[in-house]
């Protein structure tokens, strides 16, 4: 870190020369102590929500003299149960990074920045807003966020105040296939595996090992040495392959047939739930007449997983259910990757009906979670909700609402209909749909406003940048956290802020909100509000400073068939929505769009524990981590690196119809030959991060600009690639 | 007097690196420097493929052969067994760097003492737990006195038939379970 290293925190202080002659008899830590002691400074412990991925876990943060020092888990948080990762220490550091936005900066005509007031930066910005609504209505305004805390309440409400619906998520490019297929067969978003007491959980494509929350690599490790069967369906061993008995490597994207050929067999060999099926079900003859012509054999053809294997597995699962289950996966796959995610998603949740395994001990679990009750203060109404539907909603009716689908405004920036956008913690223009779309968008727009900590791909190509302070320098509104039991978590300023320009998230949207000429409904800071909405369930802000992480009243989770909140109160083989969207109404099979011809690669991207996309690729110990242990590298497999003559750190050209960049080779045993695999967050363009700039490359510069049907996914990895030798 | 020791279970790891990041706040290290570093091995041929990630740091040698060729006696052993380094007697020889079979030793930039894992060493006794053992995600550190049959790091490696990662070249006390 760039912190206090023993030398630079002496150097400082007057009492240097005595303090270090006199410290060699001394411990570290005993010379730690008299040194804070000396200094005045005083040992401080102060809990946080970390900001490294979407868990944020509970964690507590200890400063020396007001300067972070630790990090560890909070122990209550039900996510961190003690522990934090590799990029959530690391994130931590961001607060000290030499290369973090510390002043409202504007863009100049040339193209340079400049910096400017806050005073100024929001007026210019609330005059071009209000000369955007004018001209074209508060339809054409829009706003795409990351989800944070605060984040996600304040876009929301800063958008609609102004008249806009069009408040978008990160989703179409992580986990919005699954999130709105699952809300059509479960009726929930998201579902949880009972590890404890599960004898066969099956991954499909997704890595507890990569995409890191401690508490459910934990979970895994347990279920492992405790003896479940852990099988892994994916083109590359991951890092969870410690925890599995079973490496399935199948072609990518065609883990749909693979999973319409599980159903074909548990039906076929009448293995399936009965009961279940015929009382909690609907549309099972018709999605038992698409599975029969899913065999085995036929689905081998497509995921080179010869059919005993598949067999095998679906007897294996059906045999334990209904302690058996698909575990609910995460992005990619399912998420949003191909043109089937959306009905690989629907499949996966269709093998745990058959199996009987909903709410089932050792089964998948639906869960309920917690939130804050109705507040009396009427500085919280919410602003009149927008008569117009969001853009997207028509064109992508399947998308989960409360994520919507920011490709739908990528069109709308690139045909006219959006003028003004304003981007909370989102890295759009890098990390999401073709970086050349989002360039040539942001070009044609009126007004791109970012707030970020960081100068990133999209800051860069905004007019106005706004300096957030990092999230150890600012309290948010509280966060609720479902499961088996409940909890709310709160981020509370351990750190004074750093940089005295730099704001945080209510501070912006309040200063926006009242340039833009709707600060009647912003007059309230972020902590009046936490405390308002703690007070509904019962929880003293007071007391959340102090704890960071609280546990609420138990919502007696028991087991039994689960509510399923869909339109038939059932789980859905079939959705009449899905079919008025012009998918096939009944889960069945389809094609990923690309398929590689011969010569061609698939190429599968994913994360690496040590980051979160783009945003962490700067820091300066995660970065040194990176180049350490080359971890940029395209992944290949051994048998193909050896008939293109290719050895382990050679250079390679890899090329796609968008785009061609050149990256190092990891030659591995751990792919399926004809598949490469590219760790997603590397090659930065904004040369304001130093040590992210061209080091790598990205994933998305390689994939061409298109939407998974009725979704609006991204399709993040549909695409076919050629690699070829750059000789030395 | 304890002994200190402890156990890294491969089976486990998942390389997420929170050990070498916990352990450089904890020590005030540079981004670039580690006193943790991994070996990564694959075995095995597509598609029986095994992969294991295999954390590596000071092994607290008994037979500390830092210790042995350390000139002016930086490098010493704890009663409690703690390989510790006395940055005032460090004149930066790195005979210690060259004499560690583990690789385990670097020289810090600000100092040009060449330190290395002390198990969060402090006020006389080791970290309760130290940083990389208590960020462990997946459980895959446990560490305590390895004299004591009861204590958990000692059940452990019982458990698991742990051994040293280079048998019985210098008597280290970081067991391994691979």
């Amino acid at each position: 870190m760039t912190g206090i290293s023993r030398r630079t925190f002496l150097r400082g202080t007057a009492a240097t020369a005595a303090l270090a002659a006199a410290a060699g008899s001394l411990s570290f830590g005993a010379w730690q102590a008299e040194q804070a002691h000396a200094a005045g400074d005083a040992v401080e412990e102060a809990p946080s929500l970390c900001n490294g991925c979407s868990s944020k876990c509970g964690l507590v943060a200890t400063t020396v003299g007001g300067r972070l020092w630790t990090l560890r888990g909070s122990d209550v948080h039900p996510y961190a149960k003690g522990h934090i990762c590799g990029r959530g220490h690391g994130l931590a550091q961001m607060a000290y990074s030499d290369e973090r936005l510390t002043s409202p900066m504007r863009r100049t005509e040339s193209g340079e920045f400049e910096p400017i007031s806050w005073d100024d930066a929001f007026a210019e910005i609330g005059q071009k807003v209000k000369e955007i609504i004018a001209a074209n209505g508060p339809e054409s305004l829009a706003i795409i966020q990351d989800p944070r805390p605060s984040g996600k309440y304040y876009s929301k409400r800063f958008m609609n105040a102004l008249g806009s619906p069009n408040v978008y998520a990160h989703s179409s490019s992580c986990n919005l296939s699954k999130e709105s297929a699952y809300t059509y067969t479960i009726g929930a978003s998201n579902y949880s595996t009972d590890f404890g007491n599960a004898k066969m959980v099956m991954f499909i494509g997704r890595s507890y090992g990569d995409g890191i929350r401690p508490s459910s690599v934990a979970s895994l490790a347990a279920a492992a040495e405790a003896g479940t069967r852990i099988v892994s369906v994916d083109p590359r061993l991951n890092n969870s392959g410690i925890f599995s008995d079973d490496w399935v490597p199948i072609n990518p994207g065609t883990d749909l047939a693979f999973l319409m050929a599980m159903c074909n067999v548990l039906i076929e060999e009448d293995l399936y739930d009965h009961e279940f099926v015929e009382q909690n079900t609907v549309g099972f003859e018709e999605f038992a007449a698409q599975a029969k012509e899913c065999t085995p054999a036929w689905a081998e053809t497509i995921t080179d997983v010869p059919a005993e294997r598949i067999e095998e597995l679906a007897r294996a699962m059906a045999a334990a259910a209904p302690a058996a289950s698909i575990e609910a996966g995460w992005r990619a796959v399912i998420g949003c990757a191909y043109k089937n995610s959306f009905d690989t998603a629907r499949a996966a949740t269709a093998v745990n009906a058959l199996l009987g395994c909903w709410g089932q001990k050792g089964g998948a679990l639906l869960t309920s979670s917690p939130k804050a009750g109705k507040l009396d203060d009427a500085r919280f109404d919410d602003p009149p909700k927008p008569e117009a539907k969001a853009i997207g909603a028509k064109e992508y009716p399947l998308a989960l609402a409360s994520a919507g689908t920011n490709v739908a405004a990528l069109e709308a920036a690139l045909d006219g209909r959006l003028k003004g956008m304003f981007f909370y913690n989102s890295n759009a223009a890098k990390g999401y749909a073709q970086p050349k779309a989002w360039t040539e968008a942001l070009g044609k727009l009126d007004l791109v406003v970012t707030i970020d900590v960081q100068m990133s791909e999209t800051a860069l190509q905004s007019d106005y940048v706004l300096p957030e302070c990092t999230y150890l320098e600012r309290l948010e509104l509280p966060e609720w956290i479902g499961g088996k039991k409940h909890f709310v978590g709160m981020r509370t300023r351990v750190l004074e802020p750093i940089h005295p320009e730099t704001k945080a998230c209510d501070e912006i949207f309040n200063g926006l909100a009242e340039a833009c000429g709707v600060g009647e409904y912003f007059q309230f800071t972020a902590e009046e509000l936490a405390a308002a909405q703690l007070k509904t369930v019962g929880v003293d802000i007071e007391t959340i400073k102090k704890e960071g992480t609280v546990e609420l009243a138990d919502p007696k989770f028991a087991y039994g068939t689960p509510t399923f909140k869909t339109a038939s109160g059932k789980f859905e083989f079939k959705t009449d929505a899905v079919g008025e969207a012009g998918l096939n109404p009944v889960i069945g099979y389809v094609e990923r769009k690309v398929t590689p011809k011969v010569g061609e690669f698939y190429i599968v991207g994913g994360k690496q524990g040590i980051h979160s996309h783009t945003m962490t690729q700067n820091i300066a110990a995660l970065n040194a981590i990176s180049r350490q242990y080359n971890m940029e590298r395209l992944w290949m497999s051994a048998k193909d690196a050896e008939s293109l003559g290719i050895a382990d750190g050679d250079t390679v050209e890899l090329s796609s119809s968008e785009h061609t960049g050149t990256v190092a080779v990891r030659v591995t045993q751990r792919m399926k030959p004809g598949v490469l695999f590219l760790p997603t967050h590397y090659g930065g363009d904004s040369p304001y991060q130093t040590r992210a700039y061209q080091y790598g490359v990205a994933l998305t510069d390689f994939i061409p600009f298109d939407a998974e049907p009725g979704v609006g996914s991204m399709m993040s990895q549909e695409v076919a690639v050629t690699v070829t030798k750059v000789e030395a | 007097m304890a002994r200190y020791g402890m156990l890294i279970n491969t089976k486990k790891c998942v390389g997420c690196y929170a050990c070498r990041i916990a352990c450089q706040m904890k020590n005030h290290l540079e981004p670039t420097e580690a006193f943790i570093r991994y070996e990564e091995r694959e075995t095995g041929e597509y598609p029986s493929v095994y992969s294991e990630i295999i954390p590596l740091q000071c092994q607290h040698c008994e037979d500390a052969p830092c210790a042995a060729v350390c000139p002016t006696h930086a490098t010493y052993i704890t009663d409690s067994g703690v390989v510790l380094v006395d940055e005032n007697k460090c004149i930066g020889c790195k005979y210690c760097m060259a004499a560690c079979p583990y690789g385990a030793r670097i020289v810090r930039e600000e100092t040009g003492v060449v330190e290395k894992c002390r198990f969060c060493w402090e006020d006389g006794k080791p970290g309760d737990p130290p940083a990389c053992v208590g960020t462990c995600i997946s459980g895959a550190r446990v560490f305590g006195d390895l004299d004591d049959p009861a204590s958990e790091v000692s059940k452990a490696i019982a458990e698991y038939n742990a051994q040293p990662i280079a048998g019985d070249l210098t008597k280290s006390k970081i067991f391994y379970v691979r």
